[in-house]
């Protein structure tokens, strides 16, 4: 399976998909159903194709034709139950392999499906001239709980009235939620789909809009569209309401669409997307691959973004209004992500999942270009830096992130990942978190080839890839020139060393074969004789996500001459390197001194060291490796960095650096950077934190008013009366953002007894009280929020005689106060609600944390109140986070049980989503720590609901794993009672080991093989084919119902076993269970294969193939 | 003040009733009954003082009717002047423009009460006008505050007296609808409006409120509405004839327009504007 090799792209299938119909006839709000047809038009690619197997999941399918024959046809979802039964099992590494089985039993790329049609005989037996078949599916929907998300406001009127919707939505490949499909990315075909509406609503979908057809009864209306590029069924999407049309005043093939009452808001948010077309289009000087383009914003968004051919469907909440600041950049971020996406992921798929890194990457990467150019060079090096520090964070947390895994061997320490708890084979098994990391890495590797080749040569290439595609796209099938629009990891390789004619072989093996990170510790000494700089530089390569680098790294060293680059060959052994100086210390001279951009600025050299010509050094400054770097330099060093530095990303890395040095050259190298308006206003906002920081540190020293208060009244206040603030004017974007961050920061501040100053918490009052937005053209609503957080982090531990009850009474007399202002503000926004009810959550933080502090009663009843469903989803967002917090500090089990229970039920998936994320990230216990809350109870109802209960939404799934990992470890939970069997031999490792129940490593690794196995299978022999899925659940049922295993592990065991007869590892497999279980097993699978053969022959009679098969599996089981 | 409304309603009722006023005796009709008494009682004495000795029945209960309706009418029209200019006692001008009105002879302001120089008419309004009042009641003074010019003090003053406006309405709505407390024991001291959920949460969210609006609207008001939305298309589709539609439909898909179409300037052509077709005539039995 190793696709480096594959010269081209082979189908896993027998057949090739050309065409496919898709019809809905009716979709009812009232009762959230759907009904409709496909047909999907097919060409066999071997002769006698009597099996199609497609995908489909939670759909009713009523009858499936073959050219007009009734075929009988099997249906079954490994997924919707991962381990069967009520197995005692109950340790994590059993459950992902279990879980990865099951995907892989019905993964479209190695060619399988849950929906398996039987060909009728008539049609296969004319055999050899491969004549095409149209499979004709009737299917609905009831209820669907993936795939489609309706959205059915309960109000008075008609459902368009109402505002109701309903759109399609889904991780990875999720189309086979709503209809049967191919739901493979490699898959590509031409469409044609048919919505029948509401004559009052209006049905979006992929493709150009043909024609609109009144019904007979002029009641509904039929929306036509056709999409005749090939394009994969995950990237067919729907979206359905009464929308208010928008089409784009720059290009009237751009056509938006919103919820009711919204356009006007629509219209400005739009506003600006054409400039972004105009970008991506110029750079990879391509036009947009498809003849138009739409975008829908819809309520109760699964994410913010998502992309599908022809259009994109967005969250509601990203319109905005012309007054609102704060949201412009991030929407504007969102349609770029989109549209990048439209380009590659949509119109140039992947060939397998191991290639995803190159679509999120170039995508990712052409993203940040788009970035460079609308918000600055400043702004992309930022955003850079973030990523890459979020990447090495994550890593070195959590263990690596692979970009392109190889599942070449079968053995167990070929498991790449070996440090997770889940399996990176598919999306599908992804925790969502790494699936970020993920497309994070991704773009950041493709900006390290961008530094290898040159950005010229990348354009190229997309460009090239782009026009491979597009020819390809206006071909006919026949042709098969249709793979050249998938794109794979060595298909995008090739092109980048035919265009640039250099090998970046190496890079890619480090940063895309090859999981985790580099950590760099760098330390200096200057040799004054030598004038010399002798520099060390050690790696960390043995800690989790670390990993060894050899090659090259810049070096850049200031000295009073100028500045330099080194490159520096990182070796095997070598940690010295001495860098010879270009100057002499000098600093009697007063000469102006040279900066890398050619700039030449007088500086005050009084405070560097008399005897080095060094003023600062930095190591990897253009992020051209994967790295954490902790370097130590004097501090001296690192003011100059900070102030003379022209780069955002050293100015930011001096500021953290400067944490650790809390003195008054520190405090003046950070106040001048503050002042500085040239400066990048994000750099400054950093600084406002390190301030407070350095504040803190320094405060039995500290001269004169509080940090950042005087430069705060010079800069916002009024000349004539400093204590009250200028009426808001927030016409400079950058003065705008500090003076939302100055009061937060400062609320940080503590003085000697570690409270928060009086005069800092009066002038964050007065700046409430005297805050007049009358004037301004902009919405306050964030600097608002920004005041109310400033109270909050003004918060301290409340002096607590013990276990006093918390009253009014004896409430603090400025926690009164910050009561107060919070009392007014949470009820104002009652009658006046500010933009995405930023005011009212920044409350709700406050209030949580006077509970957190001791100032008033600990209580989740008002948290409960804004969480539910009917409000909107930033402050049920904010209002479940406190509800996390509140679980975790009071171990409440009545809270987590209510948690658990919104996860499980509430209608938004986000939401839902969230709860788990944020029960990840702020645990009630882990599995480290005991807890009254871990107890056999909530083992049982977390398996269950990873197990069966969201067999409907992948991400859901795995946020339910990882929050089982986060409490329970990848074993057996330790609050659940011993099992009764005690020792079971293992004749692979040949000892005895404790019950699997306890240990778990029995048979799992072997276990995670398999899939692989089946996949290698499922492509050569039909055979083995025809006794897999069907057969595993029967069996299971048959074994558990029959033959009565009680607390065996089974499950796993019969389904590798039923599955992969024929392999070598049963033998293995069987070894490791006890005795009477093999034999039970080997009975038992005889057993199946007949009682399989009797339902086929209840349907009709038994084909001579079907016995014959039978037989020759039974004697080799 | 509600005899006015009694008197008025009395000789409707007791003219309505005649005989069947005897067997009721509810203290209301007894009070009716002693009014009307007193009224004969006053005209008889009047009858008297003109030098009648006698007078029979029928023509001592008209003349009490007739006062009776003048008494109530003055009492009807005073109130209502009075609630004209939004009071709830009238006062002694009312009753003088009403009698103005009846076109009786206006008493004469007692002299204790009238103050000042009354202005005579001037040549232009008619003598049987009636007098102008008394200067003070017309006569303004101006006076004025300095303004306050310091800043401080505007400020404060407009800080303040937002706040105080804020708390009040805040406090009056929370009295008045359901509340949630941060203490048990105390739920009166920070009282939070209840959160309702609502239908649909995202318009409050996302849509600027009126206030923010006003200001909206003073910067961007030159953006005009020529879009059609869905509804409206669909309606002009229905009265379409056949002939126009097979026109639209000959129409590209889209990008290509030809170029007499381009050349009119308002016509976009999206697919989703155009009209929605009628279902072709053949199944129609």
């Amino acid at each position: 399976m190793n696709r480096k090799k594959d010269k081209g792209f082979e189908s896993p299938r027998p057949f090739k998909l050309t065409h496919q119909v898709v019809c809905i006839n009716n979709i009812n709000f009232q009762r959230k159903s759907v009904i409709g047809y496909v047909e999907l038009t097919i060409f066999p690619t071997v002769v006698n194709l009597n099996r199609i197997k497609l995908n489909s999941k939670q759909c009713r399918i009523y009858r499936v034709r073959v050219n007009d024959l009734e075929a009988p046809f099997l249906y079954n979802d490994p997924t919707l139950e991962v381990c069967h039964h009520e197995s005692k099992q109950r340790n994590l590494n059993y459950f992902s392999s279990a879980y990865t089985a099951a995907v892989s039993a019905v993964d479209p790329d190695a060619g399988h499906g849950e929906l398996v049609i039987k060909v009728p005989s008539e049609l296969w037996k004319q055999g050899d001239d491969l004549k095409v078949l149209k499979v004709y599916i009737e299917f609905s929907l009831d209820q669907p709980k993936g795939g489609l998300h309706f959205v059915v406001p309960d109000v008075e009127g008609s459902m368009a009235e109402r505002g109701a919707h309903v759109f399609s939505f889904g991780y990875q490949n999720s189309t086979r939620f709503w209809f049967p499909c191919v739901d493979s990315y490699s898959e590509l075909c031409t469409w044609k789909l048919e919505f029948t509406v509401d004559a009052s609503m209006v049905a979006v979908s992929c493709g150009d809009l043909v024609e609109t057809i009144y019904t007979h009864d002029m009641r509904k209306k039929t929306f036509h569209y056709v999409l005749p590029i090939p394009t994969a069924a995950p990237n067919i999407s729907l979206a359905v309401g009464p929308f208010e049309i928008l089409v784009d005043p720059y290009m009237h093939e751009v056509t938006h669409f919103c919820l009711p009452q919204l356009l006007p808001l629509l219209k400005h948010s739009m506003s600006y997307l054409h400039e972004i077309f105009e970008f991506y289009e110029e750079i990879l000087t391509c036009r947009y691959p498809y003849s138009c383009f739409k975008t829908v914003f819809v309520d109760e968004a699964y994410v913010q973004v998502s992309s599908y051919a022809s259009m994109s469907i967005f969250s509601t909440n990203l319109l905005h209004s012309a007054m609102i600041i704060d949201q412009t950049p991030q929407t504007r971020r969102c349609l770029a992500q989109a549209l990048a996406q439209q380009f590659f992921g949509c119109f140039i798929s992947r060939m397998s999942w191991a290639d995803e890194w190159v679509l999120k990457g170039i995508s990712g990467y052409i993203y940040g270009l788009y970035l460079k150019k609308t918000f600055g060079v400043n702004e992309y090096r930022h955003w850079i830096k973030e990523e890459l520090d979020k990447i090495v964070e994550y890593e070195l947390k959590m263990g690596g992130v692979l970009l392109h895994p190889t599942f070449s061997g079968g053995k167990e320490k070929d498991n790449p990942t070996p440090h997770l708890h889940f399996s990176i084979k598919h999306p599908h098994t992804l925790s969502w978190e790494y699936y970020k990391m993920f497309q994070c890495k991704a773009h950041l590797v493709m900006r390290l080839i961008e530094n290898r080749i040159s950005m010229e040569f990348m354009l190229q290439v997309f460009n090239k890839l782009l026009s491979l595609a597009s020819t390809a796209s206006s071909q006919k099938y026949q042709s098969h020139m249709w793979s050249q629009m998938l794109l794979s990891t060595h298909a995008f390789l090739k092109s980048i060393s035919n265009v640039s004619g250099k090998d970046i072989g190496p890079l890619i093996k480090q940063w895309v074969d090859q999981s985790s990170v580099v950590k760099f510790f760098g330390s200096f000494a200057f040799n004054r004789k030598r004038n010399v700089l002798e520099l060390e530089i050690r790696q960390d390569y043995t800690s989790s996500g670390t990993q060894k680098y050899v090659g090259p790294i810049k070096v850049t060293v200031q000295e009073l001459d100028g500045s330099f680059n080194h490159m520096l060959q990182i070796e095997e052994n070598s940690l010295k390197h001495d860098i010879p100086c270009h100057s002499k210390s000098r600093r009697n001279k007063k000469k102006k001194i040279p900066l890398m951009n050619g700039e030449e600025v007088d500086m005050d050299l009084s405070a560097m060291d008399a005897d080095s010509p060094l003023l600062w050094i930095r190591i990897d400054p253009d992020m051209s490796i994967l790295r954490k770097v902790e370097f130590e330099q004097a501090d001296f060093m690192w003011q100059y960095q900070l102030r003379y530095e022209r780069d955002v990303v050293a100015q930011e890395e001096a500021i953290s650096a400067l944490e650790k040095f809390p003195t008054p050259a520190s405090r003046l190298a950070l106040t001048d950077i503050l002042e500085q308006e040239q400066c990048f206003y994000k750099v400054r906002m950093q600084a406002c934190f390190c301030l407070a920081k350095i504040a803190n540190a320094m405060v039995s020293t500290w001269q004169g008013p509080p940090a950042m208060k005087s430069l705060f009244t010079r800069m916002f206040c009024c000349k004539s009366c400093p204590n009250i603030v200028k009426t808001n004017n927030f016409i400079n974007f950058q003065s705008y953002f500090l003076q939302k961050t100055m009061p937060v920061a400062m609320a940080l501040l503590r003085d000697g007894q570690n409270i928060c100053p009086k005069d800092v918490l009066n002038f964050i009052l007065d700046l409430i009280k005297y805050n007049d937005n009358r004037k301004n053209k902009f919405s306050d609503n964030y600097y608002r929020a920004d005041l109310i957080e400033a109270l909050t982090n003004s918060l301290t531990p409340a002096m607590s005689i013990n276990n006093e009850v918390r009253t009014v009474d004896n409430l603090n007399a400025d926690v009164r106060l910050i009561l107060e202002e919070i009392t007014r503000f949470l009820n104002m926004e009652k009658l006046l609600p500010s933009f995405r009810n930023t005011i009212t959550i920044s409350c709700l933080r406050a209030i949580r944390q006077l509970q957190k502090n001791g100032h008033i009663p600990s209580d989740p009843s008002l948290f409960k109140s804004y969480a539910q469903y009917g409000h909107f989803v930033d402050l049920r967002i904010a209002a479940l986070e406190a509800l996390v917090d509140y679980t975790r500090v009071e171990r409440s089990s009545a809270e987590l049980q209510w948690l658990l229970s919104m996860a499980q039920n509430d209608p938004v998936h986000y939401v839902r989503h969230k709860i788990l994320g944020m029960l990840c990230k702020n645990p009630p216990f882990t599995k480290t720590t005991d807890s009254a809350l871990c107890n056999e109870a909530l083992v049982d109802q977390l398996w269950k609901f990873m197990n069966s209960g969201t067999s409907h939404d992948w991400r859901l799934r795995c946020d339910a794993v990882n929050l089982y990992y986060m409490l329970f470890g990848l074993t057996r939970p330790s609050c659940l009672p011993l099992p009764e069997l005690g020792l079971v031999l293992n004749l692979k490792e040949k000892k005895a080991v404790l019950n699997p129940t306890i240990k778990p490593e029995l048979g799992v690794g072997a276990v995670m093989d398999t899939p692989a196995s089946i996949g290698i299978h499922g492509f050569n022999t039909m055979e083995d084919e025809d006794i897999d899925m069907e057969t595993v659940h029967d069996s299971q049922a048959f074994i558990h119902h029959h033959l009565n295993l009680l607390e065996r592990p089974s499950t796993p065991g019969t389904h590798t076993h039923t599955h992969t007869h024929t392999h070598t590892h049963t033998h293995t497999l069987i070894a490791e269970y006890r005795n009477t279980h093999t034999h039970h097993c080997r009975g038992h699978y005889i057993h199946v294969t007949s009682y399989k053969q009797a339902l086929d022959n209840k349907k009709k009679p038994a084909k001579p193939g079907s016995v014959r098969r039978t037989s020759t599996s039974a004697g080799r089981g | 003040m509600a005899d006015p409304a009694v008197a008025s309603g009395g000789p409707l009722n007791a003219g309505a009733r005649g005989s069947a006023g005897k067997a009721t005796s509810s203290p209301a009709e007894n009070y009716l009954l002693a009014r009307r008494r007193t009224l004969q009682v006053v005209v008889s004495a009047l009858l008297t003082e003109s030098g009648f000795e006698s007078a029979e029945k029928a023509a001592v209960e008209t003349l009490t009717e007739m006062l009776q309706s003048y008494i109530t009418e003055i009492g009807r029209c005073a109130k209502a002047y009075c609630e004209h200019t939004a009071r709830s006692v009238p006062t002694l001008s009312d009753t003088v423009v009403t009698l103005i009105e009846m076109v009786t002879n206006a008493p004469v302001t007692p002299k204790a009460l009238s103050a000042g120089q009354k202005r005579t008419h001037p040549a232009h309004i008619p003598s049987h006008f009636p007098e102008f009042p008394d200067p003070h009641t017309y006569i303004k003074t101006p006076t004025f505050r300095e303004p306050v010019s310091d800043y401080q003090v505007v400020r404060e003053k407009a800080a303040t007296q937002r706040r105080d406006v804020e708390r009040a309405l805040t406090r009056f709505i929370a009295k008045t609808g359901e509340t949630q407390s941060l203490f048990k024991d105390d739920i009166t001291t920070f009282p939070l409006i209840a959160a309702q959920p609502s239908t649909i949460p995202y318009l409050s969210a996302l849509l600027p409120s009126e206030l923010e609006l006003q200001a909206l609207e003073e910067t961007d008001s030159s953006e005009q509405d020529d879009q059609t939305d869905g509804e409206n298309t669909a309606g002009n589709a229905i009265t379409d004839d056949p002939g126009a539609d097979k026109e639209n439909s000959m129409l590209p898909p889209s990008g290509v327009v030809p170029s007499t179409k381009a050349s009119e300037d308002n016509v976009i052509d999206n697919p989703y504007l155009r009209p929605v077709k009628k279902p072709k005539v053949r199944r129609k039995k």
